[in-house]
């Protein structure tokens, strides 16, 4: 796809159906640095999926370089205080900074309240950085799940280096591992006895944890549970992360963890981890971009729905199981697949 | 809203109405003697001017002496705001109370870019002596009491009134007055603060320390409920974050050396007198009841003068409304009748125009006489507590200090009141509670006359509205242009180097405080000092 | 431009601490199903505009209690033209004399709500703010 097509442009992925991309006048305006331009894209592959194909494909050739820092951990540790300081440290150390910060919806009322950022006020007029707060709207993994297209627009806008923010409900948020390059978890003293019980997927993924509110009664404590933590053997053992101490309020060990992020973020790089974990992740919307492709063109073509309607209430009248008519339906498609290519 | 009146209020067997206070608390159709502990009709409840005080601070209440009436003043300039004070005083005030504006409570300068078209907006504009010398021209402040509502910034402001009295050759031991210096709700509710909390409890107990030794006849924190009740807090949140404010700032004079006797005849307290007319008067007897326990019995004072919670209450801004305004007047009467007959020491009573504006000279008036109606005319001021032994006020007087200690206990667990504060804790009790009165009234289980009933849609505004012209603001940065010019710059980098080195070390800041305002040094100025060494205190939003 | 929550960023510009007002419509606003991006205290008018353009809110609101809403809103709607945010609803509340709201309504400003005002009111009038203004598209 060239950047200089003007206007509409028709994917040329069948299913997806055409969407009108930007004007070139537009392009032209976010390539240049306007913010507005980059929020109106950010809210556009929010609000509407089906946008997004057509937009992440202007995004040809500007991604992949930045590394996203998934900071994580249960609410109140500070999460948003120390996004503050990081985002703040990198843009002192000539990087482009992307901040999203995602707040929970309201399953009841889809609102959402956003609070970061009040935490986050000095970055206002920076123009190295760029905050977003999202709400996660129907995302249940601690992210929103337009989050990683918000990071495309951010990083095609220019940033090399975007925090993202996961909404901090304690529990399974586990989709911040699929989308960040680095997982920082906070984590903070009252929080010491919890650590058993964290969610393995996070603790085993952590590229570094932050023991935040070091100031307050035993920080020491957590310290030690987490060496001990990654101490035991066994099938799934890892070497520990870097472990740090930091107290946002009292300024202590901020610059050691913008350091170390730093630190971290070469070596992923120099490892050519960070060009695997691309990879990893390019394999992956493949694999989706292939089911959801498929699952779509089925229900296009055989009126599969009201026939899954159908079937499953006939299933739970007469107790049978649903395996022939899975059998039977793709063996349909397969037909129809190979009738268009004959 | 123009919606016929439904309201089936006469009818009997309305089951479907809520019987409940402002604050949300259920009430029984009537209370008998089997609603009263024992104790809450005996030994709780001794003759006024006895401990522990329910009744009353004197036996003899409002006789002996009157209620000061104080009505809270200041808008534009100093001068302006000089000629209030007069039209008051003259009018028959009996105590002066100053507002000051945005800019000064949050310790800047006029010329701050923040202060931009704020400068005299709300109360006065006070930059440095200067503007204390217009403030208080000729009126006499070794006999009329100042009281000063002025928090963050408290230590300079008031030294720059010392700095004042000291040229106008009266003496600090002849000074009365109260600054208000509560910095702890500032953080809960007011949000004018500038350091982190620790160095503003420096700088209280510094004062507090200060004045004990300097200027005795000064009440030297007025630890607020007012501005937590306006925050939305119920009357039980109002009364136990209070005194728990009150204990802190006791156990952080006694850590400083001090001992109680010493300090604590000069803390007193500000309340909020809201519309629900027997729950605010109950509010107010719990909190002598309270305080005078705690006072002798956890922290061991001897001095009965330590023991006495002596108040100023003040009519709640937030049950005024901007529908109707004249209306407010009789809101006012009902309040500021609960806080007398609640002991109160001094009154501000609110003028009807404030949900529109800073009031007018004839809202102003209007309200005055309120406070004289009923001082003269009630005939309420002529029996102390004359509402003791009623089951309802000794139950709801019960109650409230029941939920007032299980708040206490709460918050000491958390680690204190500060510990509490830096989780959010009070902060988000009273976002809770103004969100559920506000429902109420959304829901019209609560009812605002004019507002969401008994609405008038063609309502035309008869009174007057103050307006602050905008001269104001240009004038206050000229005179402060002209004043840098004209004032002994060297001695003012002297005196705030010195500062910053006090700053530094362990002394008391006073001292160094009222060398700065001796010479002119603006508010700002020392602010920014004070900011370099203690660093800023930022918001966290909690809900 | 497919249906999704109304955006609005509230904020409290100037030196005003009173934020019971905003903190009670905040909630109103995300119990009717907005997305409120909350700034707090003591923003400038370049830091609230600054936070609308980049969060490409639908709806500023802000609260003034402090008697200086004729520099903030007038300050906050001339930066809105200039920033491209013309076509966004300015609203907000306070302690507003009419005449001032008037004043303020011929420069652009939205309706503003007063005490007594239900935060219902404000929602209401958001929602129809929105359905007689539609965004054009990116």
């Amino acid at each position: 796809m060239s950047t200089d097509s003007v206007g509409i442009h028709t994917d040329s992925v069948p299913g997806v159906g055409p969407q009108p991309a930007l004007s070139a006048e537009l392009w032209q305006a976010f390539l240049a640095g306007d913010r507005r331009v980059c929020a109106r894209l950010i809210s556009k592959v929010e609000n509407d999926p089906r946008s997004v194909p057509a937009i992440r494909e202007r995004f040809a050739g500007r991604l992949g370089q930045a590394i996203r820092i998934g900071v994580t951990g249960p609410p109140g540790v500070g999460k948003s205080t120390l996004c503050s300081v990081i985002a703040l440290g990198l843009a002192e150390r000539q990087h482009r900074v992307g901040v999203i910060a995602v707040d929970p919806s309201s399953p009841f009322t889809g609102g959402a309240f956003m609070g970061d950022r009040v935490r986050m006020e000095r970055f206002v007029g920076d123009d190295r950085i760029f905050m977003r707060s999202l709400a996660s709207r129907e995302g249940r993994g601690g992210l929103s799940p337009a989050t990683p297209y918000v990071a495309d627009v951010i990083e095609a806008f220019g940033m090399d280096r975007i925090l993202i923010e996961t909404v901090g409900v304690g529990q399974a948020e586990l989709d911040v591992l699929n989308c960040a390059d680095l997982v920082v978890l906070v984590l903070q003293p009252s929080t010491g006895d919890a650590i058993q019980s964290l969610k393995a997927g996070i603790m085993e993924a952590a590229d570094l944890i932050v023991v935040n509110k070091s100031d307050l009664p035993g920080a020491d404590t957590v310290l030690q549970s987490l060496r001990f933590v990654y101490s035991l053997g066994g099938a799934k053992a890892r070497k520990a992360p870097p472990l740090l101490a930091t107290s946002a309020q009292q300024t202590e060990g901020l610059d050691e963890l913008v350091d170390t992020i730093e630190r971290l973020a070469t070596s992923l790089v120099e490892s050519g981890r960070h060009r695997e974990l691309r990879q990893a992740r390019l394999v992956d919307e493949i694999r989706r971009g292939i089911q959801q492709e498929l699952w779509e063109r089925f229900l296009s073509q055989t009126e599969a729905e009201s026939a899954i309607q159908k079937v499953a209430a006939d299933l739970a009248e007469s107790g049978g199981m649903a395996y022939d008519f899975v059998r039977a339906a793709c063996s349909q498609v397969e037909l129809r697949v190979r009738e268009k290519r004959d | 809203m123009a919606q016929p009146i439904t309201r089936p209020d006469s009818q009997a067997g309305d089951s479907d109405r809520e019987f409940t206070t402002v604050s949300g608390r259920a009430v029984q159709p009537v209370y008998s003697r089997a609603d009263v502990a024992p104790d809450d009709l005996g030994a709780n409840l001794p003759l006024p001017g006895e401990f522990p005080y329910t009744r009353g601070i004197h036996p003899s209440m409002y006789r002996g002496k009157l209620w000061t009436m104080r009505q809270f003043a200041g808008m534009g300039t100093a001068a302006q705001t000089n000629e209030r004070f007069r039209f008051l005083l003259e009018r028959g005030q009996t105590g002066l109370s100053t507002a000051f504006d945005n800019p000064t409570l949050y310790g800047w300068d006029s010329d701050h870019p923040l202060a931009e078209g704020e400068v005299g907006r709300t109360g006065v504009a006070v930059d440095s002596l200067q503007d204390m010398e217009r403030l208080f021209a000729s009126i006499p402040l070794d006999r009329v009491s100042t009281s000063m509502t002025i928090n963050a910034p408290a230590a300079w402001i008031f030294t720059m009134f010392l700095a004042n009295a000291e040229r106008r050759g009266i003496p600090f031991e002849k000074l009365r007055g109260t600054l208000q210096n509560d910095i702890l709700k500032e953080y809960i509710a007011q949000k004018e603060w500038i350091f982190p909390p620790q160095p503003h409890m420096r700088l209280i107990t510094d004062l507090v320390s200060f004045c004990a030794e300097h200027v005795p006849q000064w009440n030297t924190i007025s630890i607020s409920g007012y501005h937590i009740r306006e925050a939305g807090a119920t009357a039980a949140q109002e009364l136990a974050f209070t005194l728990q404010d009150g204990f802190t700032y006791v156990e952080h004079a006694l850590a400083a050396g001090m001992s109680i006797d010493d300090f604590a005849p000069r803390l007193s307290f500000f309340f909020n007198s809201h519309l629900d007319f027997f729950e605010e008067i109950a509010k107010l007897r719990a909190a002598r009841r309270i305080w005078a326990r705690h006072m002798k019995e956890r922290f061991g004072a001897q001095n009965p003068r330590s023991w006495l919670c002596r108040f100023h209450v003040q009519t709640a801004g937030c049950s005024l409304t901007a529908q109707q305004p004249e209306v407010n007047i009789v809101r006012t009467a009902i309040e500021a009748l609960a806080g007398v007959l609640g002991g109160c020491q001094s009154l501000h009573t609110n003028s009807m125009d404030e949900a529109l504006a800073l009031p007018s000279d004839k809202a102003v008036e209007i309200a005055l006489r309120t406070q004289q109606v009923i001082a003269f005319e009630s005939g309420v001021a002529n029996v102390a507590d004359p509402l003791g032994g009623s089951y309802f006020v000794e139950r709801l007087t019960r109650d409230l200090e029941d939920e007032a200690e299980a708040y206490f206990a709460q918050i000491e667990r958390m680690g204190g009141m500060i510990k509490a504060i830096e989780k959010g804790f009070p902060q988000q009790e009273i976002t809770r509670s103004a969100y559920e009165y506000q429902r109420a009234v959304s829901e019209k289980r609560k009812i605002v006359v004019g507002v969401n009933e008994f609405a008038n849609e063609d309502e035309q505004l008869h009174i007057p509205i103050l307006e602050i012209d905008e001269s104001v603001e240009r004038d206050q940065l000229a005179a402060l242009k002209t004043l840098r010019e004209s004032r002994d710059n060297l001695a003012v980098s002297a005196s705030l180097e010195a500062l910053e080195r006090a700053a530094r070390g362990k002394e008391n800041l006073i001292p160094s405080l009222l060398d700065c305002s001796r010479v002119y040094a603006t508010e700002g100025e020392i602010t920014r000092v004070l900011i370099d060494v203690f660093g800023e205190f930022r918001e966290q939003a909690f809900f | 431009m497919s249906e999704h929550p109304i955006k609005v960023v509230v904020g409290k510009p100037g030196l005003d601490g009173h934020d019971r007002g905003a903190k009670v419509v905040a909630r109103a606003l995300v119990e009717a199903g907005m997305e409120v991006v909350y700034l707090g205290l003591r923003q400038t008018p370049e830091s609230i505009v600054a936070a609308a353009l980049e969060e490409d809110a639908d709806v500023i609101g802000l609260s003034v209690l402090s008697g200086a809403h004729m520099t903030h809103f007038t300050r906050v709607r001339a930066l809105m033209e200039e920033n491209g945010l013309g076509d966004r609803l300015l609203t907000g509340g306070g302690i507003i004399p009419t005449k001032d709201q008037e004043t303020l309504s011929k420069l652009g400003v939205g309706k503003l709500f007063g005490p007594g005002d239900d935060p219902n009111a404000i929602v209401g009038y958001i929602h129809e703010w929105m359905a007689t203004h539609p965004r054009g598209d990116v």
